[in-house]
């Protein structure tokens, strides 16, 4: 492995003033990503700076909303039941991420500022309506997450600026959210294609109509995507099987997957047609209705 | 490069090591420290022949910076056995109930078992095979590991 | 034996060397290291074909700590191989991506890596063929220019029979075509070794081979043609890290770290990553397989025709000579008299091919019992009535000429169709489905070589503890514990007192190799021979000692004593000293050399090959996504003829193992070649199966009790995974009507076929 120094801040401000000050400086949390990257010679670094003795990044916290610590592992997000029971897209986001192993070091802001398209945490979040916190040397700013990513691997962060966290609203009642991964493999596996949904009903009898949807899909462009069309379709519509159809088919429309060893353009789309129904159901159970 | 002084505890003893910055606990254990017992089999976080347990939770060594070991408790394979020699039940199982063939894998498993049932004292066959699937096995077929934590559990 | 119970034959025996694995002191090869060890690497081509212009190794050479640099045109002229066609290091052309084409020796790893990049080689791309069928077309890049074709001269052809009267005469016939992939062992300990000269150039090779006295004598050539002629070679086996079939061969790697070894004057090891492990170690080729069997109007199997072509790859291995395998269920599985074969291996610019688990078996087993459904269906038979029909018994003599001895083939079928509850869950087409698929393999050694022989040398000293010293390896299936409690049996001494050494050339007999499932049975006799020997001579001893007659004189628990006179015996170790301590004493120690009585093939290809054959059935059942084409396998069952369990639990591992490997096979695994390029080569992208991929399995262990094996025995190494893939795949036919006819079955592929039937439907209504 290339020769690094490695650095421990244990506030922000000092890991804003190394990134700032070394040559060819990143940021590792985890490091599931980075140094699979650096093994592979696929990342040329000369300091890595640790994100993981700051206690300011780590932490779940529940009240007008909900606060995810970037330095959140997976497996503290997956303990956790207001996530569960409030936020259950994310829950299953993380449940089969990688391994127990990964589980227990990779965190939630190293898998969304490593902007896979694959990323498992990411449609959950942006159907959960994330906003990003990110912590610069002149100062922070929000970023809703649909504007955060920018490709495989891009995001609009600057090279000397991090995410601090995840803030999520609250959401009415009758919500419930979803997310899909579908793989070859029952584990230790990257998605072929992920969906998560999200639907707040209008109340919660039958015959409701929905108030409001999202819908987000991974592996099917360049970054994950919301599927604005096909959440604006199902807005005020009740979501009965042939409704739930339709939106797969809108869904399908709206995504453009690639061939990949990881799997063929023409079986996610259809995947798309199928997991979209599939999640707005598993989001519906879940609001109890 | 400069080689950096930390501090942890390695299978019970107080350790005080020179390291240098980019090397991996699992370099560290099996190169400098000699303690071959946890395995490489991928090095890329992906088979889980690596597998310690640092303060009660099961990682892949090959992908731990050394220098984040700094104060925390790290158990290998080799700490299982007692002072006196005795192997550890999750040892006794596995040997008892044949889940080690070619015994690559073997190590690994038993810390992703160690960690599970440390946590968990009575877990179902769904929550073991959730522990254990970042550990690959190629000869096993995972039935008679999975017996053997089975065994570990109060009801069965 | 002799109707007496038996006290550890049978029993569930935990694996002798399991005590040093479940503490991690077991030494794999990745964890030896010599004093004043180099650490050599390898440089792979850059093109899968392609001419070597120009190789400048003086960047690296000069990188401190860099001892020896060694290209194709430095070293001496070897070409290894079962058909001698593959140089260690290339020169002049490389043929695959795999191609070895220069070596570093270096004072750690890392260096060696850096020195390996600092090598420039300047290449002329060839145009390169990677399909076997396009390589056998006119004007195809030739891969071996001097061999003037693609395809490999070995003339794989049976014949029994009249297939094309049979034909003629069959009231039902189906026809088809069966593809298999590329798919890789996937030890999860690497491959390596470390090669370490004495003063005197004699050579001590640590590794991790399946074939030590082979691979010894493979050196020893290699020795001679580099100009050391005369020099001993010893081979010491670390513990292995899995073996499958992988370790059957020596493999460039070796000779370039002997070779790095004589240069440098130092012990030098490599060890792959696993990115090597994937792309630069030999896998099972793929195969494409027409196929046609006809039946009579009562179902009786006719005729069975297959033609195939395997990619061979770049160069040769075992793997060109797995057809000779599958020949054995092409002519045997199932009672089918006129039988036709050929099979061609072709050259290609792809990794070079290596037999894996079962020796081709589950390719050629794929296309036989798929097509077996199709049959059954055509004739309009219940495929488990077929089957069971059709199957093999005790005491036929196939159109091959292996005579089977002891087969519980029925009783496997049967017990299956009974576990799934066949009659009951069959021709539901609701999305759920029921298959099955048998098996047949060697199970009494297999004449694949000029010997197939095993040999033993048993010492026991003062105290009746023993060494059994044996040629047989333990690459983790158990073999160190069958032998150990086979001894112990005889001797009537505890597995405890039973030592078996298994890992040295220096010290242990001849053997041909771990394969073919021979090791119980062929070790296992060899040991047993020797034990019987040796404890002849104890009783002959005791006799006088004891004034007894020998033939009433037995041991148990560490005592010899008279079967009829209570008053008369001696313990063990007593009698061993006494017989030691004597004028003129002796220690005991008794040899037996096993070679079993199977045939080599005759120019036809016809013969025993084996002393005895395993059979078995493995039964399925699935529940298919139609949606997504998602294959959830809800249950299965393996029964297998095993003879006798000499170990139970040893030998459900096997079943299990090789269950879940088979699974693989069927359902995930697939080495991605894209124009020769390895796509995959990683744990998450090449897909075995994990824990939570493992469905619940039950074993049926169906035991026939051979007359030749020990104790009855007959092998179970590789059976496990034969049948799995056209269990699956039959199973999903009846659940959902489509027939997935190359492996693995994946998603994409049933969805399509879905979609295709679906449109079918639709023009027909
Ligand atoms: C075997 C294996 C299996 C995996 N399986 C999955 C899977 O199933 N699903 C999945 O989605 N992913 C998977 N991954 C990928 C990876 O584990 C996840 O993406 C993980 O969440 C990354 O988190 P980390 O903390 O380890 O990131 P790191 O590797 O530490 O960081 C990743 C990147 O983000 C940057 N970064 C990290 N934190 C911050 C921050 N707060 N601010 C700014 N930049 C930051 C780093 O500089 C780096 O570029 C797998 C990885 C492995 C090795
Ligand atoms: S070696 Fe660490 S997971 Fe494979
Ligand atoms: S026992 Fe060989 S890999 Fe698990």
């Amino acid at each position: 492995m290339r020769r690094f120094e490695y650095h421990k801040p244990e506030t922000i401000k000092e890991a804003l003033g190394l990134v700032t000050s070394l040559n060819n400086a990143r940021f590792i949390a985890g490091g599931t990503d980075i140094l699979v990257a650096l093994r592979q010679k696929k990342a040329e670094i000369d300091n890595l700076i640790s994100l993981r003795n700051i206690g300011e990044l780590k932490g779940i916290e529940y009240g007008d909303g909900l606060w995810i610590g970037s330095g959140t592992t997976h497996t503290e997000i997956l303990k956790s039941r207001v996530i569960l029971e409030h936020y259950t897209a994310l829950n299953d986001g993380v449940k089969n991420l990688g391994s127990r192993q990964i589980r227990n070091v990779a965190t939630i802001g190293g898998n969304i500022c490593n902007a896979a398209p694959s990323a498992d945490t990411a449609c959950p979040l942006l159907v959960l309506d994330a906003k990003v916190l990110i912590a610069g040397i002149n100062g922070e700013r929000w970023v809703d997450l649909d504007g955060f990513f920018l490709g495989p691997n891009k995001t609009v962060l600057d090279k000397h600026e991090l995410v601090k966290g995840f803030s999520l609203p609250l959401f009415p009642k009758n919500t419930g959210s979803s997310y899909i991964k579908h793989t070859r493999r029952a584990a230790m596996d990257l998605p072929i294609l992920g969906i998560a949904a999200r639907i707040t009903m209008d109340d919660g009898k039958e015959g409701a109509t929905c108030r409001e949807a999202r819908i987000a899909m991974g592996v099917v462009a360049p970054r994950p995507i919301r599927a604005y069309e096909t959440e604006r379709f199902l807005v005020g519509k009740p979501l009965t099987e042939d409704v739930m159809e339709e939106a797969g088919n809108i869904a399908a429309r709206e995504a453009t997957p690639r061939d990949s060893i990881r799997g063929q353009a023409w079986y996610r789309k259809e995947m798309v047609k199928v997991l979209v129904g599939r999640a707005i159901k598993n989001a519906m159970e879940r609001m109890g209705l | 490069m400069m080689r950096k002084e930390i501090r942890f505890r390695l299978n019970g003893e107080e350790m005080v090591c020179d390291v240098e910055a980019h090397w991996t606990l699992l370099y560290f254990l099996r190169e400098i420290m000699g303690l071959t017992g946890t395995k490489e089999g991928c090095g890329y976080g992906e088979c889980g022949a690596c597998t310690v347990i640092i303060d009660n939770e099961a990682i892949n060594a090959c992908l731990y910076p050394i220098m984040e070991v700094e104060g925390k408790d790290v158990t290998t394979i080799e700490g299982l056995v007692s002072q006196n020699g005795e192997l550890h039940p999750i040892q006794k199982a596995f040997i008892e109930e044949g889940a080690v063939q070619c015994g690559f894998c073997t190590p690994g498993m038993i810390m992703s078992a160690k960690a599970l049932l440390d946590e968990n004292k009575d877990p179902t066959e769904e929550e073991i095979k959730e522990a254990i699937a970042g550990n690959l096995c190629r000869c096993t077929g995972y039935v008679k590991i999975i017996d053997a934590i089975k065994t570990m559990g109060g009801g069965r | 034996m002799n109707g007496d119970v038996l006290s550890l034959v049978g029993k569930n025996i935990p694996k002798k060397d399991a005590p040093l694995k479940v503490t991690g002191q077991a030494q794999y090869i990745q964890d030896i290291k010599l004093p004043g060890m180099l650490w050599g690497k390898i440089l792979y081509s850059r093109y899968p074909h392609g001419r070597i212009l120009n190789i400048d190794t003086k960047r690296a050479e000069r990188l401190p700590g860099v001892k020896a640099v060694l290209t194709g045109s430095t070293i001496p002229d070897i070409k290894i191989g079962f058909m001698k066609d593959n140089p260690p290091l290339k020169k002049g052309k490389v043929c695959s991506m795999r191609d070895e084409v220069a070596a570093v020796a270096a004072t750690s790893p890392e260096v060696a890596q850096e020195a390996i990049e600092l090598i420039d080689v300047e290449y002329e791309e060839l145009p390169g063929v990677f399909d076997p069928v396009e390589a056998m077309k006119e004007g195809a890049p030739l891969i071996h220019e001097e061999l003037k074709s693609n395809v490999l001269k070995l003339p794989w052809k049976l014949i029994c029979g009249d297939v094309d009267r049979a034909k003629a005469e069959s009231a039902y016939i189906v026809e088809d075509t069966y593809k298999t992939q590329w798919v890789t062992h996937c030890c999860l300990g690497t491959s390596g070794c470390i090669a370490s000269f004495d003063v005197n150039n004699n050579l001590t090779m640590y590794s991790n081979t399946q074939i030590p006295s082979l691979a010894q004598r493979d050196y020893i050539d290699a020795l001679n043609a580099f100009g050391l002629k005369n020099k001993r070679v010893r081979v010491v086996q670390s513990v292995i890290g899995g073996g499958f079939g992988s370790k059957l061969d020596t493999y460039p790697y070796e000779y370039i770290a002997i070779l790095l070894a004589l240069k440098t004057r130092r012990p030098v090891k490599i060890l792959f990553t696993r990115e090597e492990e994937f792309f630069a170690t030999s896998p099972r080729q793929c195969t494409l397989t027409k196929i046609s069997q006809g039946c009579d109007r009562e179902g009786r199997l006719t005729f069975r025709e297959m033609e195939m072509i395997l990619d061979n790859g770049a160069y040769t291995s075992w793997g060109a000579t797995t057809p000779s395998v599958m020949m054995m269920p092409i002519s045997s599985l199932y009672k089918v008299p006129n039988v036709r074969y050929t099979a061609k291996c072709v050259y290609t610019n792809n990794n070079y091919s290596q037999a894996m688990r079962g020796y081709g078996n589950p390719q050629a087993t794929f296309a036989i019992e798929s097509s077996m459904d199709q049959l059954a269906e055509a004739a309009g038979m219940d495929p488990y009535e077929f089957r069971m029909k059709n199957a093999n018994e005790p005491g036929e003599v196939t159109p091959q000429r292996f005579k089977i001895t002891s087969c519980g083939m029925k009783e496997c079928i049967e017990a299956v169709a009974e576990k799934l509850n066949w009659k009951e869950k069959r021709g539901r087409h609701n999305g759920r489905g029921v298959g099955m698929a048998s098996l047949i393999h060697v199970g009494g050694g297999a004449r694949v070589y000029k010997s197939d022989g095993c040999g033993t040398i048993i010492k026991i000293d003062d105290y009746g503890k023993v060494d059994v010293f044996t040629g047989s390896t333990d690459i983790g299936q158990g073999s160190d514990t069958v032998i150990a409690q086979i001894v112990a049996e005889v001797l009537g001494i505890s597995i405890e007192d039973v030592n078996v050494i298994n890992n040295d050339t220096d010290v242990c007999p001849w053997d041909v190799g771990v394969h073919a499932s021979r090791t119980t049975f062929v070790a296992g006799n060899s040991a047993l021979y020797a034990a019987e020997k040796i404890k002849a001579e104890i009783l002959t001893i005791v006799s006088h000692m004891l004034g007894e007659d020998v033939a009433f004189l037995d041991i148990k628990n560490g005592v010899v004593y008279s079967k009829r006179d209570k008053e008369k015996s001696m313990p063990l170790g007593k009698a061993l000293r006494s017989i030691h301590y004597a004028t003129g004493g002796k220690m005991l120690m008794a040899e037996c050399f096993y070679d079993p009585a199977n045939e080599n093939f005759d120019r036809e290809f016809k013969g025993n090959l084996s002393v005895s054959y395993a059979y078995g059935a493995h039964g399925v059942e699935v529940e298919v996504d139609r949606k997504t084409g998602k294959v959830k396998i809800l249950n299965y069952v393996a029964a297998h003829d095993v003879g006798r369990a000499i170990n139970p639990m040893l030998l459900e591992g096997q079943i299990f193992g090789g269950g879940v490997m088979g699974l693989g096979y069927a359902l995930g695994e697939e080495m991605v070649y894209i124009n020769g390029v390895l796509k995959n080569g990683n744990f998450l992208d090449y897909k075995i199966p994990t824990a939570k991929d493992v469905p619940p399995i039950e074993t049926i262990i169906v035991e026939t009790v051979d007359k030749d094996g020990p104790f009855g025995a007959k092998g179970i190494g590789e059976p496990g995974l034969v049948p799995t893939a056209p269990a699956i795949s039959n199973a999903i036919y009846d659940a959902v009507g489509v027939r997935i006819k190359d492996l693995p079955i994946t998603p994409e592929k049933i969805l399509k076929a879905l979609k295709e039937k679906g449109a079918e439907k639709l023009d027909e209504a």
